[in-house]
């Protein structure tokens, strides 16, 4: 929702012209007003109204005194005819056109005023007003001596009425006050005649949703201002005078004339009706009344101020601060227009929650916002057209004055227009995306400090939410995470019938493990929201709709808006949240916005500088003069409410300047860079508390204020290669002190980071990326030296734990930063090389190691791990491919190929290697050898080749044919079976001495050649076992039986079912009927013939 | 089956190299008095071989009978219970196991399994106590802290348990322990030692050796006897009637270090160190240690250097690797070592050419 929040430079701007009127203020409330004309005859007509106009004549009404400045008599001269006679008399035509559309206007509302009047108001007590108002005229007419009368009237209307909340606390301003007693009558005349029966009607409607928070919060800002004195009045008065003349293009102003209709109490300046209509939110907040928007809001602003104020003294008259609040706290921002954060931030965030509204509140929102346009387009034509009448009917005697007029009713027609486009807009999105934003999360991220969870809490408030926060400090596993958001999104909460709640979980990144609970309850429930609706959700649904809205069903789980708020955006656990949330980064705010809270917030506390903060004035004011005074004024008049107002507003106006010095000069790290007001605000505290007065040079060599930064590694990084660009002739004050300065700040800034490990890599892996100048590389030998001397550091602190030896770490970044620091920008990366070896390396560890296990002990325990990259590999690799080796069918290779192979295959099997097809063979294989392909596409099981790949190194291994390769595959899967088979044919049945083919074939040496590795294997295995001995005779015979006796193990071990097979009928049917075994696998070309089962167990 | 295994001895009678040492470790056995032994000596040089045939002499053929054991300890450390995954090999009468694979807890595994093992003292089946061989290998490699441990344990437990170290470098292990220890020194093979020895494998395979073949075999072998049977028998398998002038083919990450070392010769600017960079970081992901790195790039640059800087280079060379072994990060050492050597060669020219 576009708010018309008036723009920073404008007020500023105002605010700089109003300072001027300082002096003139103090005039003002010192002279009464002249023109004490009492519209007593309108008083008994009308009820609420009344008391208001005489209330705030005084402030109206200027003194006859000419101001010192020239262009400040001209305002108020020209303010003055068009005010008071006004305000002497209404319903007579007045010369000027101001006050004939005034009345006009005026005379509008009266009409429906009634009605709304008697519906807001019905049991208030007429006599009470009456009663007020002619106390009001009464003190207007006669000064020191009504005011006195007057007060003692007060007191003793105190006890009837106390029933009522409000007036016992008049009874005691009055008491402590005195020199604005003449205020404060006036405004409690103002309660007396506004009743706070319209406020309680109105809080419940507020709270019900149907009106829109921000007229409220509007109104209360202007309740805030116009309050507690009339001295703002007058200063707010006077601006819209200038304003008139000067910014009259600027839509932004509305605010402030509403604040001054407000004052006037809608008999005086009517033209400044639409300016207030221009803000749709105030539109709203009437909800059907179209036409008396403006009405209702002054009288819910009067009404409202009433309550505030009445609070307000209670807080302040007797002890106007808690002297050991933090001031953080005391002086966070209460209100949306308060907030120090970056406008456009704010309205995006509250643009955000308002979106909720139609699922949230109802959709009536809908209607009457078209009610509302309707009746502002009626409205505003009513007041253009009484405008002209009024013209017409009165001629002009200003023509300068209607020509003005004219141009703004256009100009606020326009702004009318656009703003009602934009409304509608916004409502046909909203019905688009039904009733609920698209991102269902908002996640606010941002360094800390900028007020990001103020900002969440303001706007949630501001938009009706009763607010519930999560935040690191809370448990927040799961479970009760899920629970807690269950409770809060879909529940309607009992006891806080109205509200519907708003979550916010702060600090969502900040938890680890536990903290990810809440992403996962949130990621889940979003997800289901997208999926379908869950049972769940739908009784969420009902439950909350049910009461509410009867209009529309949604299928949501997530019914009320959850803000997440965190640090680092980029945080892992965010991951998954960021796809699904709305992200609102913070920027910093301007420095003038901190400073000038800062700066105010000096003056509230009666910080004082002395003289030589008032020199450096001189030099900063021409540039920041409107700025920080603006924004001072406006931020103390917003919290006015909280003090007793003359005392401080005149003391601060003086003391400002000082204190915009004294915060610019403040500390470099905290206000320039971070502008996080939180630390800046414990700084000043901390200052204050040490001593009053404060001076330039304290604050500079002040160390306290240095915020405890940490900042990212490549942050630091940075700062480690880079040289701060100093200003020239800062260089040329001292050098020395420049340097000192800059190794501190680099020694906090990576001492407050601490994570060592992290920045010496990094360090280290850019350090060679820069340029510098090193002829015979002797910063390189001193960086890399140093270099060593962290890691050095870092094992012995390690390996001892002696974490407090870390102090010595960054010593090291900051001699390498004095060595090799550049002035130009470099492009710094993260380090990955060192993490990347260090993973990859640990995995080849891990090939070996378990490529260990596997080779049989006897040969394994004679190499260490690394002797295997170190020594074996690499004749391994040469031993395993033989060039000599060709791809042959083996009945034709001769008899020393035959031994060479079986050799291979042997070498092999006892290391346990094997070729294996690689699924991502095309991938690498394809370039390498297009003509073995295939076979390059077999490589080894334990991929040992890898070890010697060394990037830019190609070795010169003979790499053998993939007809070689499969034979080698099928020769060692064989060997591996026949070497397996002993195990097996032993845990059934003792072998016995078969008799011996005479057929031996090839494998025979292959046969004679495994007899060794067999017999060990089948000892070991036995003793292992423990089961069955086997008699030294059996091994005998089984290291000299031939091939064939293998060959059948190989056999009946093929294949394992047939083996299970095997075993089960050994038992049942043993010699039943003769199984026939074949075993045809390829490469063989043994001897196939039938066998019974029962040979093999003989 | 590879020739290195094929061709070890099985006993300490067979033993071709240290012949002197079996002799004596013979003698050791069969006069009952078996001390706690520390073997140290580079890779290659038949430690194990010899602490193989030294068990097979105590207990005979039984110890032969190994089998692997992966197994996870739990042990007490404090308030926290570590469990510490170790890969033991077993026999009936000694153990075996690599306790600095344990990283950071080798402190722990030396303490408490080395403790629990000792303790169960074995039976030998005529009811005669025994004694248990406990052969830790790579002790070197353990921390400080671990060595400081193992001597208590050493002296506590001698009764049931006997010791075996083994090493690299006994500079390495503390003081304490070697005094606890009869330190067993086995060098090196020479030249001659692995001529014959290859010879006799050749006699075996029946080989037809050419005369010097082995010899040069040896020379490249850097006196490590396995690296020499294992290129041996490349050559056998590469081309098997041997010629004389036959190439023997070269470790492939000895070539990438001289690779390296020719590109730190061509030039010396922090862009080459960071390419040599790069190429460090390649040999050590594929586990080549770092020390055996530094060492090899010495002996590359020492090649091509001038005889004037061979002694300071060497200086700098033996001061990293130092700094290494304090430290964690090898690649900081190895490359803080090639710049300070580009440093020095680069000031070197520029002085000499100008």
């Amino acid at each position: 929702m576009d708010m018309d929040f008036p723009d920073l430079q404008e007020l500023e701007w105002l605010e700089a012209n109003n300072s001027n009127f300082q002096d003139d203020v103090d005039f003002d409330l010192d002279f009464p007003p002249e023109p004490p004309s009492p519209p007593s005859e309108l008083e008994p007509l009308r009820d609420s109204p009344e008391p208001k106009i005489p209330s705030f004549k005084p402030t109206l009404s200027l003194p006859p005194k000419p101001s010192p400045i020239k262009t400040q008599t001209n305002l108020k001269k020209r303010f003055r005819p068009d005010l008071s006679p006004d305000l002497i008399d209404r319903g007579d035509g007045r010369p000027t056109g101001d006050p004939e559309e005034k009345r006009s206007r005026v005379d509008n509302a009266d009409d429906e005023e009634d009605e709304d009047w008697l519906r807001y108001h019905p049991p208030r007590p007429v006599a009470g007003n009456v009663d007020a108002g002619v106390a009001m005229s009464e003190s207007e007419e006669v000064e020191e001596r009504v005011l006195s009368r007057y007060a003692t009237e007060i007191d003793g209307d105190y006890l009837p009425i106390t029933g009522l909340d409000g007036e016992r606390v008049y009874a005691k301003i009055c008491g402590v006050e005195c020199e604005d007693r003449v205020k404060k009558l006036d405004m409690r005349g103002d309660h007396n005649g506004l009743s706070r029966e319209p406020i309680r009607v109105l809080m419940q409607r507020v709270e019900q949703g149907e009106f829109s928070k921000v007229s409220f919060l509007l109104g209360l800002m202007f309740l805030d201002i116009f309050k507690d004195c009339r001295v703002s009045q007058q200063f707010y008065y006077s601006t819209n005078l200038m304003k008139e003349e000067n910014v009259r293009h600027r839509k932004e102003y509305n605010i402030f004339s509403l604040s001054s209709d407000n004052a006037e109490s809608h008999d005086v300046d009517t033209q400044k009706c639409p300016l207030s209509l221009t803000s749709p939110k105030l539109v709203l907040a009437t909800s059907s009344h179209g036409r008396f928007v403006l009405f209702l809001s002054i009288r819910e602003n009067v009404a409202l101020q009433a309550s505030v104020e009445v609070e307000n003294d209670v807080n302040l008259s007797p002890a106007p601060v808690d002297p050991e609040q933090l001031w953080v706290d005391k002086y966070a921002p209460n209100t949306f227009m308060e907030l120090l954060s970056d406008e456009h931030t704010n309205r995006e965030v509250l643009l955000w929650l308002k979106q909720w509204d139609s699922s949230v509140f109802g959709s009536e929102i809908k209607s009457t916002a078209d009610d509302t346009l309707s009746a502002l387009k009626r409205h505003s034509s009513a007041v253009k057209h009484s405008k002209f009448h009024a013209r017409n009917s009165f001629g002009s005697n200003r023509e300068t004055k209607l020509s003005k007029e004219n141009f703004r009713t256009h100009n606020y027609q326009n702004q009318e227009k656009n703003q009602s486009n934009d409304i509608q807009e916004m409502w046909e999105k909203k019905q688009k995306t039904v009733g609920h934003p698209e991102q269902k999360i908002l996640l606010l991220c941002g360094p800390p400090g900028l007020g990001k969870t103020t900002l969440a809490h303001v706007a949630a408030r501001h938009c009706g939410y009763r607010v519930v926060e999560i935040n690191a400090s809370d448990d927040r596993s799961a479970s009760t995470i899920e629970t807690k958001i269950l409770d809060v999104v879909q529940m309607n909460s009992v006891v806080s019938d109205s509200k519907p709640k708003c979550l916010i979980i702060d600090e969502i990144d900040g938890a680890l493990g536990e903290g990810k609970g809440a992403v996962d309850v949130i990621l889940k429930m979003v997800s289901a929201e997208r999926k379908s609706d869950s049972g769940k959700e739908i009784r969420g649904q009902e439950e909350h709709s049910g009461p509410r809205s009867s209009k529309k069903q949604k299928n949501t789980s997530l019914l009320r808006p959850v803000i997440c708020i965190c640090n680092d955006l980029y945080a892992p656990v965010l991951r998954p949240l960021r796809q699904v949330a709305k992200v609102q980064s913070f920027v910093q705010p301007t420095v003038n916005r901190v400073v000038n809270r800062l700066k105010y917030i000096c003056n509230k506390e009666g910080v004082k500088t002395n003289s030589i903060s008032l020199t450096a004035l001189a030099e900063y004011t021409g540039v920041f003069h409107i700025h920080f005074l603006f924004s001072i004024l406006k931020q103390l008049l917003i919290t006015w409410k909280k003090i007793i107002f003359t005392k401080y507003i005149f003391h601060s106006f003086c003391a400002i300047n000082f204190y915009f010095i004294l915060i610019t000069a403040f500390s470099p790290p905290a206000f320039q860079k971070e502008c996080d007001i939180r630390s800046c605000l414990n700084t000043l505290q901390f200052l204050n508390k040490k001593k009053e007065a404060l001076n330039m040079l304290e604050i500079s060599s002040q160390v306290v204020g240095r915020k405890d930064a940490s900042k990212s590694a490549l942050d630091i990084w940075k700062e480690v290669f880079q040289k701060r660009r100093v200003k020239r002739e800062r260089q040329c004050m001292n050098i020395l002190n420049n340097m000192t300065n800059e190794l501190e700040f680099l020694l906090s800034l990576i001492s407050n980071r601490g994570d060592y490990d992290l920045i010496y890599d990094g360090i280290h892996e850019n350090i060679l990326r820069l340029h510098y100048y090193d002829p015979v590389m002797q910063k390189t030998v001193k960086c890399l030296d140093n270099l060593e001397v962290s890691d050095i550091i870092n094992k012995y602190i390690m390996r001892t734990q002696q974490m407090s030896l870390q102090v010595y770490q960054p010593q090291v970044a900051m001699i390498i930063h004095g060595l090799i620091a550049q002035v130009d920008r470099l492009n710094i990366e993260w380090p990955k090389s060192f993490q990347r070896y260090r993973t990859v390396s640990l995995e080849k560890m891990d090939i070996l190691r378990s490529w260990q296990i596997k080779i049989s002990p006897h040969i394994s325990r004679h190499l260490s791990t690394k002797s295997f990259a170190e020594e074996l590999i690499s004749p391994f690799l040469h031993i395993l491919s033989p060039p000599t080796l060709k791809p042959v069918a083996l009945h034709l290779q001769s008899e020393k190929e035959k031994a060479d192979l079986a050799q291979l295959v042997n070498t092999m099997v006892s290391y346990a290697l094997n070729y294996k097809n690689l699924q991502s063979g095309p991938l690498f294989g394809g370039p390498r050898h297009e003509d073995v392909l295939e076979g390059s596409l077999l490589s080894f099981d334990p991929p040992i080749e890898d070890f010697i790949k060394f990037k830019g190194y190609s070795s010169c291994h003979f790499v053998l044919a993939s007809a070689v390769k499969q034979l080698l595959v099928h020769e060692v899967r064989k060997e591996n079976l026949s070497s397996q088979s002993p195990r097996s044919c032993m845990g059934i049945a003792t072998v016995k001495k078969q008799t011996s083919a005479k057929n031996i074939s090839l494998q025979v040496q292959n046969g004679l050649s495994m007899v060794q590795p067999l017999t060990k294997e089948a000892s070991t295995l036995e003793t292992a076992s423990g089961k069955v001995r086997l008699p030294e005779k059996t091994r005998k015979l089984l290291s000299s039986s031939n091939f064939f006796d293998r060959f059948r193990k190989v056999k009946s071990d093929g294949s394992e079912n047939v083996n299970q097979n095997v075993q089960a009928s050994e038992t049942a049917e043993r010699d039943l009927r003769p199984l026939l075994f074949k075993f045809n696998e390829g490469f063989t070309n043994a001897v196939k013939r039938p066998v019974r089962i029962r040979d093999f167990f003989l | 089956m590879l020739w290195v295994d094929k061709y070890r001895p099985k006993t300490l009678d067979k033993v071709l190299v240290h012949k002197e040492v079996a002799e004596n470790l013979k003698k050791l056995v069969t006069e009952q008095d078996c001390p706690h032994l520390l073997f140290y000596g580079p890779s290659g040089s038949g430690k194990k071989t010899l602490i193989m045939a030294l068990l097979r002499q105590m207990f005979g053929p039984s110890s032969d009978k190994v089998k692997v054991e992966n197994k996870t300890w739990k042990v007490e450390a404090g308030t926290r219970t570590l469990d510490i995954e170790l890969t033991t090999l077993l026999s009936t009468h000694h153990v075996e196991m690599n306790p600095a694979d344990a990283g950071f807890q080798d402190r722990y595994v030396v303490q408490e399994i080395i403790k629990e093992m000792a303790k169960n003292r074995p039976l030998d089946a005529k009811g005669k106590k025994g004694f248990k061989v406990l052969v830790l290998n790579e002790v070197d490699r353990l921390s400080r802290e671990a060595q400081h441990s193992l001597r208590r344990t050493m002296e506590k437990y001698s009764s049931s348990c006997r010791l075996i170290l083994c090493c690299n470098s006994s500079s390495k292990v503390s003081e304490a322990v070697r005094s606890r220890c009869l330190n067993v020194r086995i060098s090196a093979p020479t030249e001659d030692e692995m001529v014959r020895v290859l010879e006799f494998i050749g006699k075996k395979e029946g080989l037809q050796l050419p005369p010097g073949f082995a010899a040069r075999i040896a020379e490249k072998s850097n006196r490590s006897l396995r690296r020499a049977i294992l290129l041996f028998e490349t050559c056998r398998v590469q081309q098997y009637p041997f010629t004389n002038n036959q190439a023997i083919p070269p470790m492939d990450w000895e070539e990438y270090v001289s690779e390296i070392a020719s590109d730190i010769m061509k030039e010396q600017s922090p862009k080459r160190l960071f390419q040599v960079r790069g190429k460090l970081y390649e040999l050590l992901t594929n586990c080549i240690p770092p020390e055996i790195i530094l060492k090899r790039l010495l002996y590359e640059l020492l090649k091509k250097l001038d005889s004037e800087l061979k002694h300071e280079v060497s200086y700098w060379a033996a001061y990293y690797e130092h700094r290494m072994r304090l430290g964690q990060k090898a690649i900081f050492h190895l490359e803080a070592f090639v710049a300070k050597f580009m440093s020095i060669y680069k000031g070197f020219l520029i002085s000499t050419f100008g």
